[in-house]
């Protein structure tokens, strides 16, 4: 039983576009065939890498349009409404209802709408005699942005600063992991299961951990609720495994640059909801779509980029012999035969060449968008040097430590500020002790380029900070009230380790390696200090560790708090592919970051932290 | 310890009251009454808006809903029929060549039927489009723009489930056209071969009727391999004949069913070169607008700078009197 997030997501939105209907009512669906669709920019988001405009229609869906334009009166039609449960929304809904702009309104919303939001509906409709218009009211748990079938975002921006500022109150860090527990909720009430959850000890992976076991557990004691809509009993064997981890776990992920063709677009051209925008060679900038109904992208998604190379260049030579074949069979050259035999065959061939046609341009088309979109990364790393900086940055972290002439010459060489930034922190990462002349050295060659070094000032005092920290953690445990600053204290051990992990020889992802190792559920001394949470089991045995907890998983979700990137995604998918039995990983983020975004999260941290090299202090 | 503590606090205060279901309604109409109650309306009002959620009132529909509706039972009705004698249709010994063409001659009636009854819906659109406008002085009423493209909408949902219907049928049609090249094809083969088999078979009847006889009276032979001669010359060009208008037979069923494929394709691009045709129409349109507004604006521009001048070396002038006066 595979797991396909985004197959199940599209069923529960084509499920509410038929108005929630059960789908084999054949008569009853007649009556409400055309309707509206109504959606707030985030639900927008939500809808489109699953639903292109023109299947909308396949569906009834005549028109489509944003909650906060400004729209005309449309009588006589039932209007569906899918947005987030907010003051403005609500407010903007009985607006609409009071008017009334629709004939009935059969509103869904994201995640769960909490009681006090549908008494103000209730109350504000009542005060307009207009709610009798409203016919259903549904939750629809889907909070969250599925890109590919395995891979899911919360959507929720600047996770990881807000969660590592030293500044930030109880009640913020509450709310941020109140957020993400409910997006993971809705992850879990859409796929169906109760996972049993793992996770690291400290920092915000417990506290999500811990907080998603209880909200599990409180829902699970009705007994038709949410998980046995989907029919699931949840034998041992079938449950899932959902690991959490913290950004913190390993930082070097996110920042690195990676050459494989996937990471590379998202990172150098921005790929966003699975779309990109080029600049094409007319200069008139193209929008192209890339997402699973893309064969290329599919199959070369995880190659590196010159390999990607070839495959185009292959199967460009590939479609021009089939269209010089069908040519050829077509009479595209001189001499017609009247042989009677060969007129046969020949209008054969004319049949088929015509019915083949629409394919052989389907190809060319997708040939041609891989084409200008590979040129236009060539642009960009041959501008940055960006082969250069990621070799240079994989053997940083294989060997430990670079040449220090070395290090200073690609800090002067070519690349964007950022990529140089994103060097020198990489360089931190991986080496075990830096000598403070180096390092001074580093920042002296980062200010001369004009680089802002509040990043790497942050990244460097989290690193000093561990030496200082490390013993005072284990002895003064009880004297830390302040709540943010034993997340602190947290989040910078967990750098140690990931630190530790990184020097192992072979190159695979410190995170992919622990996903396996709880996976196989084989005594491993990495994962013993894991935390085991299981919603179904009865309160009193959480004490004792039922084997079955920590048996070997055939299906995993694994969680990144505070921002991923393609990288872990794709080392993710190599893990289930190297294995001899089907595993599956379904792989989420509270955002999906390039290493440039990140950065500018650490810089806003260095730059709270009072650290940066820009003078003005920020001001919250 | 305190992170149970904190998680704890928040989660008590925040999930008190938890879904447990998707929908919703139930809560709904609860909050509603308590919402009625705190309202202060009557207990007979409250008792009419939560029967009102419960019955609905009959809606009435639009003539347009209406004439939409019954055009999509009337194209549902063609799928079934479509469905219902598909086996018939393609089979080939269920039916025959009378019966299919009876069935396509149906099909191709309602489908007629239906593309009408969807232009009759378009051209509502536009006259209703036309007529408001009319009545409004050109004004542009932007209120019913929403309703305008719905009904855009609609229509156009409707002719694609058409064009999906008849594509379906088209595929069946195909599969018809195949048999028949395939039925002609066989024949023709075995005609060849039977025909380069006679000849054989005769010449050898032949060598072996010479033989025996030899003897008889040579004239009566030399009539008879003469009137052999002919026939077999005969049987020669019938059969080429045959071969023929076998073959013209079967490049015929290959050119209508190329014909056909091709009048759809062409068919496709004449709409979109209309479509094109009438964007060009209006881009023109958009052009002259454009002219004539730029033309104003500089008219308005050159009249402005004269003014500018002029008030400028006036006010040089009176400087300078002032300055001569004083």
């Amino acid at each position: 039983m595979a797991l396909n997030l985004r197959q199940k997501q599209t069923n529960c939105i084509i499920r509410m576009l038929n108005l929630n209907q059960p789908s084999n009512s054949s008569g009853n669906a007649n009556e409400e065939v055309y309707k509206i669709l109504i959606y707030d920019k985030f639900c927008q988001d939500i809808l489109s890498p699953l639903i292109h405009v023109k299947d909308l229609r396949k569906y009834g869906v005549t028109l489509y349009f944003l909650i906060d334009k400004d729209r005309k009166s449309v009588p006589d039609v039932p209007a569906v409404y899918f947005v987030q449960a907010n003051q403005s929304n609500i407010q903007r809904i009985i607006a609409d209802v009071s008017r009334p702009l629709y004939e009935n309104f059969h509103l869904n919303f994201s995640s769960s709408i909490p009681r006090p939001l549908l008494e103000d509906l209730a109350t504000g409709t009542l005060k307009s005699d207009s709610i009798h218009r409203i016919s259903k009211v549904h939750d629809q748990y889907l909070e969250f942005i599925t890109l590919e079938d395995n891979i899911f975002s919360l959507a929720q921006k600047s996770s990881y600063v807000q969660l590592n500022d030293p500044s930030a109150g109880d009640r913020d860090i509450e709310e941020i992991i109140e957020n993400i527990v409910s997006g993971l909720f809705g992850v879990l009430a859409t796929l169906a299961v109760v996972p049993i959850i793992r996770c690291p000890r400290g920092g915000p992976a417990e506290m999500v951990a811990s907080a998603l076991d209880l909200r599990l557990r409180d829902h699970l004691i009705t007994k038709n609720n949410l998980f046995t809509e989907g029919g699931n009993l949840g034998s041992s064997f079938q449950r899932p495994i959902l690991c959490i981890f913290d950004r913190n776990f390993e930082l070097s992920v996110g920042i690195q640059h990676d050459f494989r063709y996937r990471p590379l677009v998202h990172d150098a051209l921005g790929l966003k909801l699975n779309r990109l925008n080029v600049q094409g060679e007319k200069g008139a900038p193209r929008s192209y779509e890339l997402d699973t109904s893309d064969p290329f992208w599919v199959a070369n998604g995880s190659l590196e980029f010159p390999e990607v190379a070839v495959e185009i260049e292959t199967q460009l030579s590939k479609y021009k012999r089939d269209v010089d074949e069908v040519n050829k069979r077509t009479g595209g050259q001189d001499g017609a035969d009247f042989d009677g035999q060969d007129l046969i065959g020949n209008t054969k061939h004319l049949m088929n060449a015509v019915n083949s046609l629409p394919e052989l341009t389907e190809r060319k088309k997708v040939i041609d968008k891989h084409t200008n979109i590979a040129t236009v990364l060539l642009g960009e790393i041959k501008e940055r040097s960006l082969d250069s900086y990621a070799k240079k940055e994989s053997d940083m972290l294989i060997k430990g430590g670079i040449d220090r002439h070395e290090l200073l010459s690609v800090l002067r060489g070519k690349g964007s500020k950022v990529d140089k930034l994103r060097f020198a922190i990489i360089y931190l990462l991986s080496a075990e002790t830096t000598p403070q002349s180096e390092v001074e050295a580093v920042e002296v060659a980062l200010r001369e380029s004009e680089v802002d070094t509040s990043a790497f000032l942050y990244v460097k005092k989290i690193k000093s900070l561990n030496v200082s920290l490390a013993s005072a953690n284990s002895a003064s445990k009880n004297n830390i009230v302040d709540w943010a600053e034993k997340l602190y204290g947290q989040s910078i051990s967990a750098v140690t380790s990931g630190m530790k992990n990184l020097l192992s020889s072979d190159r695979q992802l410190a995170l992919t390696r622990t996903v396996e190792a709880l996976m196989e559920g084989r005594p491993n001394p990495e994962i013993e200090s894991y935390l085991v949470f299981d919603p179904r089991a009865p309160k009193s045995s959480s004490g004792t560790s039922s084997s079955h907890l920590k048996g070997p998983f055939k299906e995993a979700i694994v969680f990144m708090i505070g921002g991923g990137n393609y990288v872990e995604y794709g080392s993710l998918q190599e893990l289930t592919h190297r294995q001899q039995l089907a595993k599956h990983v379904i792989y989420g983020t509270t955002e999906i970051l390039t290493g440039g975004e990140f950065v500018e999260q650490l810089t806003l941290l260095g730059q709270k932290m009072g650290l940066g090299s820009s003078s003005i202090p920020s001001a919250h | 310890m305190i992170l149970g503590r904190f998680t704890l606090k928040c989660l008590l205060v925040d999930y008190k009251v938890m879904a447990r279901s998707r929908d919703r309604t139930e809560d709904f109409k609860d909050a509603a009454r308590s919402a009625a109650l705190s309202l202060g309306f009557s207990e007979s009002k409250v008792a009419a808006i939560l029967a009102s959620f419960i019955m609905h009132k009959p809606r009435q529909r639009s003539p347009f809903t209406k004439a939409a509706l019954k055009t999509l039972e009337s194209i549902e009705a063609l799928e079934q029929f479509i469905v219902k004698h598909r086996k018939d249709y393609v089979d080939l010994h269920r039916t025959t060549e009378q019966e299919r063409d009876s069935i396509e001659h149906e099909v191709s009636a309602f489908v007629k039927a239906c593309k009408e009854q969807i232009d009759i819906l378009k051209n509502r659109i536009t006259d209703e489009e036309g007529n408001s406008k009319a009545w409004l002085g050109l004004r542009g009423d932007n209120s019913h723009v929403d309703t305008v493209a719905h009904k855009h909408g609609v229509v156009l949902i409707l002719s694609e489930r058409l064009h999906m219907v008849t594509a379906q049928f088209d595929q069946l049609r195909a599969i018809r056209f195949q048999d028949a090249i395939n039925r002609a094809m066989p024949r023709r083969k075995l005609n060849r071969v039977a025909n380069s088999e006679s000849p054989d078979i005769l010449k050898s009847n032949h060598l072996e009727l010479r033989e025996p006889e030899e003897l008889p009276a040579e004239p009566l032979r030399v009539q008879q391999q003469l009137l052999d001669d002919e026939t077999r010359a005969l049987q020669v060009e019938l059969t080429s004949l045959l071969d023929a208008v076998q073959e013209t037979e079967t490049k015929m069923v290959e050119m209508s069913a190329l014909n056909h494929l091709m009048s759809t394709h062409v068919l496709q691009q004449a709409q979109q070169i209309e479509f094109l045709y009438d964007q060009a129409v209006e881009a023109t349109k958009n052009v002259e607008l454009g002219n004539k507004e730029l033309s104003q604006a500089i008219d308005r521009n050159s009249g402005s700078r004269t003014f500018l001048l002029l008030f400028l070396v006036v006010l040089t002038f009176s400087i300078l009197f002032l300055d001569w006066y004083s």
